[in-house]
């Protein structure tokens, strides 16, 4: 009888996991993030205190240090870095523009860099959506120098 | 979107991007220090991670992924940009969220639906492009909204950027959820359901191309 009641236990709970939404998507653990030129656009934007239509906005994901090192360790100089977690990140123009002197035409591009100890080269990929490995046949390449 | 996987695959495929093994809870701030750097709080409203963080859904489900894999090389067919705030203990809708009055589907910003093809939402034809999702919900139906006014902050809809309508029932769920949740429910490969759920409402909004 225990057994029976076990076994119906057993089944009962073996369906219900089926019947769970169990593969709704959790939160990140490096979540997503937007950023905008002009700053908070959305909100100037409701306001009617925009005074320019918007230059870019990027999406990126936001991991945490966590203790460790990040520069040189976790994100090996010389490589190339999605500037970010999950998906690569996304830049977009709404308008043709000019970073580091390069034209970069309005669009959406994959945004990576190549980190070293002194400068980043930031890498536009003309792109869409999602993560695409690099194979270097990057657009457009401009190193910025770091200061802090 | 399936980031559980991308976070056991990607320090695999991909150079030094592990993830950590501790899960925090959600968008808090990491609260350890290294030993030797003091690491500043977040200071502004630049660093500060979001209460509702934000998120992506897109169609084909896993569609980053099978793009890095090589196993698509065209677009997706639809991306959903959405921030996903918490229930913590409060009844939302006909609560927090009042019936009858729009809702951005989400927090923040308001909620981006980009079609990559042509779409059919609810029976009616969608035009390839980038809009506006919101909802006006009430106690047994929602009726979504595709609006033109991008890149906004929720709080407000510009009425006069209405383009389509559509009205589904909704349903109730045995468990509430935590989190403000979209997730594509697939029916075939050009066909799923886009569905919504907060609390203990489930509402489906059906999309093929």
């Amino acid at each position: 009888m225990r057994k029976t009641s076990l076994l119906v236990c057993l089944l009962v709970s073996f369906l219900f996991s089926f019947s769970q939404p169990s593969k709704l998507p959790e939160v990140d653990k490096s979540p997503m993030d937007v950023s905008y030129y002009p700053n908070n656009y959305p909100i100037l934007k409701i306001q009617n205190k925009a005074t320019e239509p918007l230059v870019a906005r990027i999406l990126y994901s936001r991991p945490q240090k966590q203790g460790r090192k990040i520069f040189g360790e976790l994100v090996e100089y010389g490589n190339v870095w999605r500037l970010g977690a999950n998906e690569a990140t996304e830049i977009e123009f709404y308008k043709d523009v000019k970073i580091g002197g390069k034209k970069v035409p309005k669009g959406r591009y994959t945004l990576y860099a190549i980190v070293s100890v002194e400068s980043m080269s930031m890498l536009f990929e003309k792109s869409t959506t999602g993560i695409s490995l690099i194979i270097a046949w990057e657009q457009v390449k401009v190193t910025l120098p770091i200061t802090l | 979107m399936k980031k559980n996987l991308l976070a056991v695959l990607l320090p695999v495929i991909f150079f030094s991007c592990k993830e950590p093994e501790k899960k925090p809870a959600g968008n808090d701030i990491p609260t350890k220090t290294d030993a030797t750097v003091k690491v500043l709080p977040p200071v502004s409203n630049y660093t500060n991670p979001d209460r509702s963080p934000m998120d992506m859904v897109y169609f084909p489900t896993d569609y980053p992924l099978l793009k890095m894999t090589g196993k698509t090389t065209t677009l997706p067919l639809m991306r959903i940009i959405y921030s996903r705030p918490q229930k913590q203990g409060r009844q939302i809708f006909g609560g927090l969220v009042q019936y009858d009055v729009p809702w951005r589907l989400g927090a923040n910003e308001s909620t981006e639906i980009e079609f990559f093809s042509p779409a059919t939402v609810a029976g009616k034809t969608v035009k390839p492009g980038r809009y506006i999702l919101y909802c006006i919900p009430q106690e047994t139906k929602w009726t979504f909204v595709l609006n033109s006014n991008l890149y906004s902050w929720g709080l407000e809809q510009n009425r006069q950027k209405d383009l389509m309508q559509f009205e589904v029932p909704v349903e109730k769920t045995s468990l509430a959820i935590e989190y403000f949740t979209i997730a594509c429910e697939k029916k075939s490969d050009k066909s799923t359901a886009l569905i919504f759920l907060w609390d203990d409402v489930k509402a489906k909004l059906p999309v093929s191309f």
